[in-house]
């Protein structure tokens, strides 16, 4: 065989790995018997009725989406200044600024979900939701510092020297010149921001408390107890809302390369 | 200009440090101390690496974040390839599709596995129709289905840091080793390989820190019966309501993770100057 073909191949073994999961999920969400099999009996769409009258779903739901860009918002609110004084000026300790800000991708999910969980437990007395924003900003700032420093050191110094020369100061440049031109980047990183929120997991587990959860940790209790293929429905409507969200990101803005 | 760099980075800075640094410390020092005299104790530390049941859970952890990162390495080196080779048009879309699996709710992306290899799932109904098993064999909760879930999801960051990698060799040089009568295999282990080296140690990185880091996965497919770090620090915390216990686990994890990528930065050559 010709090494060309080797190469084909190969890529065609890693979408099947990557995405023939997916199809399965989908074809599961339509069968019609209650206990979870493959291949599924029957059709139905029970399943997905299931969903939307599950009050838990519906509540996490919105829990998720307000966390998700609430703390987008706070951490771009926090980390574009950061970014911006990383790109414009050379100042001591810029390195361990830059650092310290890529830390929360370092530290793994469940080390800071714990931490945080100890340390409000004993010296900060917020309700659960004020608890997992504040978790969820901090974990979310690796990626809004990252990206838009990306998008600034893009961005041509020419331009913000020219609104300057013409008597604009250094905020009105900021305001009327940088961030009109960085508009993709704070678009990717609030993306990135959103969908880490919207998916995370570790940090969640550990801070959310009693009557309020985000949506992937009632999918996880709702796992202990039943075995029908809800989830499955569930998983097949977050699976097309990720692709949607990818594909116009990715068309848009270039997502892949900010990752 | 002092003052407009305080303004901008010292908000974050404090935030950062409240609420992540500090616990963090924090965490640190409980898993030093005695829960109920306060006192400073290794005891914690001496627990974890002397019972056999974390020792086991400590090594099968390193174990399968090994193996999950080779198996990673020999899926996306070829197929990394033929994405970087790519018109750029198609090549937007085809990375879109390898980062979805790190883009999806990971409950949604892991229950495939869960219909896959359930006692009713794909695997175990094709096997009893064809008769080469009797009765449903188990498959989740096994070393076999961590590595499954685990390479789905970090599948993806090997073949980013490697197309990274490979966009900058030129094609010129492949051309080049051709006309010198290298055939196919041997342009590409002497040539691709040893040009895209950074992108490797990057995504082995990031792959093996991930595997021994997830919780999800193992969560779902290892479950109580197959315990890695990450699940054995949620029951310390949540099940046996041992906190100095979760928190040793705790440091055990960020230290050997952070330790692997002192490691590898150390190791590697200095990038060169000129590109």
């Amino acid at each position: 065989m010709k090494i060309s073909r080797w190469y084909t191949l190969s890529l065609g073994i890693v979408y099947f790995f990557l995405l023939g999961p997916f199809l399965i999920i989908f074809a599961a969400s339509f069968g019609a018997e209650s206990t979870l099999s493959f291949p599924p009996r029957g059709f139905s769409l029970d399943w997905f009725a299931n969903v939307f009258a599950n009050e838990q779903f519906i509540r996490s739901f919105w829990t998720s989406l307000q966390l998700g860009l609430i703390a987008t918002i706070l951490s771009l609110i926090f980390g574009v200044p950061v970014a911006y004084a990383l790109t414009h000026f050379d100042f001591p300790g810029a390195g361990f600024v830059e650092t310290l800000f890529s830390l929360p991708i370092l530290v793994p999910g469940l080390v800071i979900g714990l931490s945080m969980l100890n340390f409000f437990v004993l010296f900060g007395k917020f309700d659960v939701l004020t608890g997992l924003m504040i978790g969820h900003t901090a974990i979310l700032f690796p990626y809004s510092v990252r990206v838009v420093s990306v998008a600034l050191r893009n961005l041509d110094p020419a331009v913000e020297e020219a609104a300057v020369n013409l008597g604009a100061n250094r905020l009105r440049t900021f305001l009327l010149i940088v961030l009109p031109n960085i508009r993709a980047g704070i678009a990717a990183a609030f993306i990135l921001g959103f969908i880490t929120s919207f998916n995370n997991v570790p940090v969640s587990v550990f801070l959310s408390g009693p009557g309020v959860n985000t949506l992937p940790i009632a999918m996880l209790s709702y796992m202990e107890y039943y075995f029908d293929p809800t989830i499955a429905a569930l998983s097949t409507i977050l699976i097309i809302f990720s692709i949607v969200l990818v594909q116009a990101a990715e068309r848009l803005l270039g997502l892949s390369q900010f990752v | 200009m002092r003052r407009t760099i305080t303004i901008l980075v010292l908000p974050a800075l404090l935030f950062i440090f409240i609420f992540f640094v500090l616990p963090l410390l924090f965490l640190l020092a409980q898993s030093f101390q005695d829960p109920e005299t306060g006192q400073l104790t290794l005891a914690g530390y001496a627990e974890f690496f002397q019972k056999e049941t974390s020792q086991i859970i400590y090594v099968r952890t390193l174990r399968l974040g090994l193996t999950i990162t080779l198996i990673n390495i020999v899926l996306a080196y070829p197929a990394s390839y033929v994405l970087a080779r790519l018109p750029a048009k198609r090549r937007t879309l085809a990375m879109s599709l390898v980062i979805l699996p790190l883009m999806t709710n990971p409950v949604a992306r892991t229950y495939a596995w869960l219909i896959i290899l359930g006692r009713t799932g794909l695997i175990n109904n094709v096997l009893l129709s064809t008769g080469l098993i009797e009765s449903p064999e188990r498959l989740i909760y096994t070393e076999g289905a961590i590595i499954l879930g685990l390479t789905q999801l970090l599948l993806p960051l090997m073949i980013l840091s490697l197309v990274s990698a490979m966009e900058n060799i030129p094609k010129d040089v492949e051309e080049a080793a051709r006309s010198l009568g290298a055939n196919g295999i041997t342009t590409f282990l002497r040539v691709i390989v040893p040009l895209s080296a950074d992108g490797l140690v990057l995504g082995a990185t990031l792959v093996f820190t991930g595997s021994i880091t997830a919780y999800v996965t193992p969560v779902i497919l290892g479950g109580n019966r197959m315990l890695m770090l990450s699940t054995l620090l949620r029951q310390r915390a949540m099940m046996a309501f041992d906190e100095q216990g979760a928190t040793v686990v705790a440091v055990v994890m960020i230290v050997t993770a952070l330790a692997v990528n002192l490691l590898v930065r150390m190791l590697r050559p200095k990038p060169t100057a000129q590109r």
